[in-house]
């Protein structure tokens, strides 16, 4: 008997893991017709390990103060061994994340697959969707440099346009009337602390959803019905689907690893893509860098601020549009799921992306 | 009871998109120039003719404003802002430009004035604004040293000759400045060789203004061996990222083989399944 049938038995005596895993894997059956877009859920793990894996990795030598923080990830960048690619890894690995959630939202939205039963697994996911954002977000300052300190300068700045409290909204987040040591001590620990706690419980709630309602059928396919209305819970079964494991695993990891190549193909060919030179100097809030722009997943957003009269409309808009999308489950009640059958909504989803993108593009070049 | 609540509603939406499009322009959007700029830049001729010669400067390229030469208070909107006991200093004669310039530019006021161009000050020689003008103020390079200008007061010989024994160690300058500025773009630190090119740079620079060919040559050959020591630092940088690139290439290459294989044991599940 091999030392790992032996681990595997007593396992197996006091946790039933053969269970376990048969239930989990070969036993847990999906959608015969389950497609590529499917596989993002598994990316998007692998993604968040690498990215929790490397952020402890650069707390090791990462200094939260404002004389250090430039002068420490210099040292990770040029000192630590491996320190460039760990530090590199991270930071591109926040923009591969936000692009796979987007995508996932997205194949989501078009399959509509956050129809009832799984409105929990829609707004849970979302939410997953902005927290990340607000990392990103909080992890642009930290380097502390020209780029972070006038980008969170900017991206603050726009909350006082809210009216009655604007200002104090602005004083809150940084901590005083400029952006300084408490605005980067509250991004920090809201960064490696306030938001993983959160962001944590609510991803195990998103898998929990989705493996206790079960994956949902992709709307295609001649014999695709609308399903009823459930009056009590039932898992949704495919009793003629393919297994979990081998077989679908086989295109998570193919997935993956295309999503990984792309992520090291970055981090050593092209480092630079998501930095602009204000990157690469100190803080130094008498010199205002020009062309100072939010990521590119911001610039949407950066754009809109622009186009509106005020920002306070432009703000109101955005706060409109995530609010819509949070509740579309308790909004979109309808029960049809196929693209070709709802053409209000696909015209509106077509119509959405290329909102996005075209804002984007104008925030880019405005 | 409908009707008022309706009047109500819309009422204070009228009242909210009132206070929302007459509300204060975007931060964003609002010009953060000094005044010498917003003032001088409208003026016809002369007044405003400054303004767009300094847009296209070496100043202008390194953040050297007017009030930067001409002193003065740029945040003040109104004509005290060239007051003379804020430290306006206006317009400079020949014979204080060289004085004007050299505030700065130390090194180079002292070689200039030692030399033949700076002997012959206020006597039909050179100043400063002769060579790299004045407001569209040129970068210093052997390009400024051509028959054209120098022609204007003197044979081109020898200053062909000094232009001769500088220009190759000038390029290997702006070859490094540009190996520098991509290394620092690319994370690497890069402040103390920067530090020491500019200074060699500078010193480089102020030799120009001796007009000696023998120091010129002697002090070259000794500028080019610092360089020298800065070019072999930076090709060892580029080497190491070199070899990350060549381990990069192969952990992508093996993850794009990884993911074929899984596609392709996909596909065989599939044929089963079919």
């Amino acid at each position: 008997m091999g030392v790992k049938t032996k681990i595997v038995d007593f396992l197996d005596v006091r946790l039933g893991i053969r269970d376990i895993l048969e239930q989990n894997l070969t036993k847990y059956l999906l959608p015969r017709n389950i497609n590529v877009w499917y596989t993002l859920g598994a990316v998007l793990l692998t993604l968040f390990a690498i990215q929790f894996a490397t952020g402890i990795l650069l707390l090791i030598y990462y200094i939260p103060n404002t004389a250090d923080a430039f002068a420490s990830v210099q040292e990770i960048m040029n000192e630590v061994p491996f320190g460039w690619l760990i530090r590199t890894v991270h930071a591109v690995g926040a923009n591969i994340i936000v692009l796979a959630l987007l995508l996932h939202m997205l194949s989501v939205l078009f399959m509509a697959s956050y129809k009832r039963p799984r409105e929990l697994t829609w707004v849970a996911g979302f939410l997953i969707l902005l927290l990340s954002l607000g990392m990103c977000l909080t992890g642009y300052l930290l380097p502390w440099s020209q780029l972070s300190f006038w980008a969170t300068t900017v991206a603050t700045e726009s909350s006082s346009e809210i009216p009655l409290v604007g200002d104090a909204v602005v004083r809150f987040l940084r901590g005083g009337a400029m952006v300084g040591q408490p605005t980067l001590g509250r991004f920090f620990a809201l960064h490696v602390m306030g938001f993983p706690l959160v962001f944590g419980p609510l991803v195990l709630f998103h898998l929990f959803c989705v493996r206790r309602a079960g994956v949902s059928r992709p709307p295609f396919g001649e014999d695709y019905r609308p399903s009823e209305p459930l009056p009590v819970f039932r898992h949704e079964e495919h009793p003629e689907g393919i297994p979990f494991f081998p077989n679908y695993m086989a295109k998570d990891a193919a997935v993956i690893a295309f999503f990984l190549a792309l992520l090291f193909a970055i981090v050593f060919f092209a480092p630079g893509l998501f930095f602009p030179p204000a990157a690469f100097d100190p803080a130094d809030p008498f010199v205002t860098p020009a062309g100072i722009k939010p990521e590119w997943y911001f610039l949407w957003a950066y754009q809109t601020l622009k186009v509106f009269p005020s920002e306070f409309l432009g703000l109101a808009v955005q706060g409109g549009m995530v609010t819509f999308l949070l509740f579309l489950p308790f909004i979109d009640r309808f029960r049809e799921r196929r693209p070709a059958k709802r053409p209000v909504f696909v015209t509106c989803y077509v119509l959405g992306i290329l909102l996005f993108v075209g804002l984007s593009i104008w925030g880019h070049y405005s | 009871m409908i009707n008022s609540l309706l009047l109500f509603r819309t009422v204070l939406s009228t009242v909210v998109m009132a206070a929302v499009l007459f509300s204060p322009p975007s931060a964003l959007a609002q010009e953060t120039e000094n005044s010498c700029l917003q003032c001088h830049e409208s003026q016809p001729g002369r007044l405003g003719e400054p303004v767009t010669l300094w847009r296209t400067s070496i100043h202008a390229d390194n953040g050297i404003a007017c009030h930067s030469c001409h002193g003065g208070d740029p945040a003040l909107m109104s004509m005290e802002a060239m007051d003379p006991d804020r430290g306006f200093l206006g317009v400079p004669v020949e014979t204080d430009i060289p004085d004007f310039c050299g505030r700065c530019h130390v090194g180079v006021r002292e070689d200039y004035l030692k030399s033949a161009h700076g002997r012959a000050l206020g006597k039909g020689g050179p100043q400063c604004v002769t060579c790299h003008g004045n407001h569209r103020v040129m970068k210093a390079s052997p390009a400024l040293i051509n028959p054209q200008d120098c022609s204007r007061c003197h044979e081109y010989g020898r200053a062909g000759e000094i232009k001769g024994a500088v220009e190759e160690t000038d390029r290997l300058i702006g070859v490094l400045e540009g190996d520098l500025a991509a290394l620092h773009r690319a994370g690497i630190a890069t402040r103390e060789m920067e530090g020491e090119l500019f200074s060699l740079r500078n010193s480089f620079h102020r030799l120009f203004h001796s007009v000696e060919v023998e120091r010129v040559r002697a002090e070259t050959a000794r500028v080019r061996d610092d360089l020298e020591k800065i070019r072999h630092k930076v090709e060892q940088i580029q080497q190491t990222l070199f070899v990350r690139k060549v381990g990069g290439g192969i952990v992508v290459g093996l993850l794009v083989v990884a993911g074929l294989l899984a596609a392709f044991i996909r596909r065989t599940y599939h044929e089963e399944e079919a």
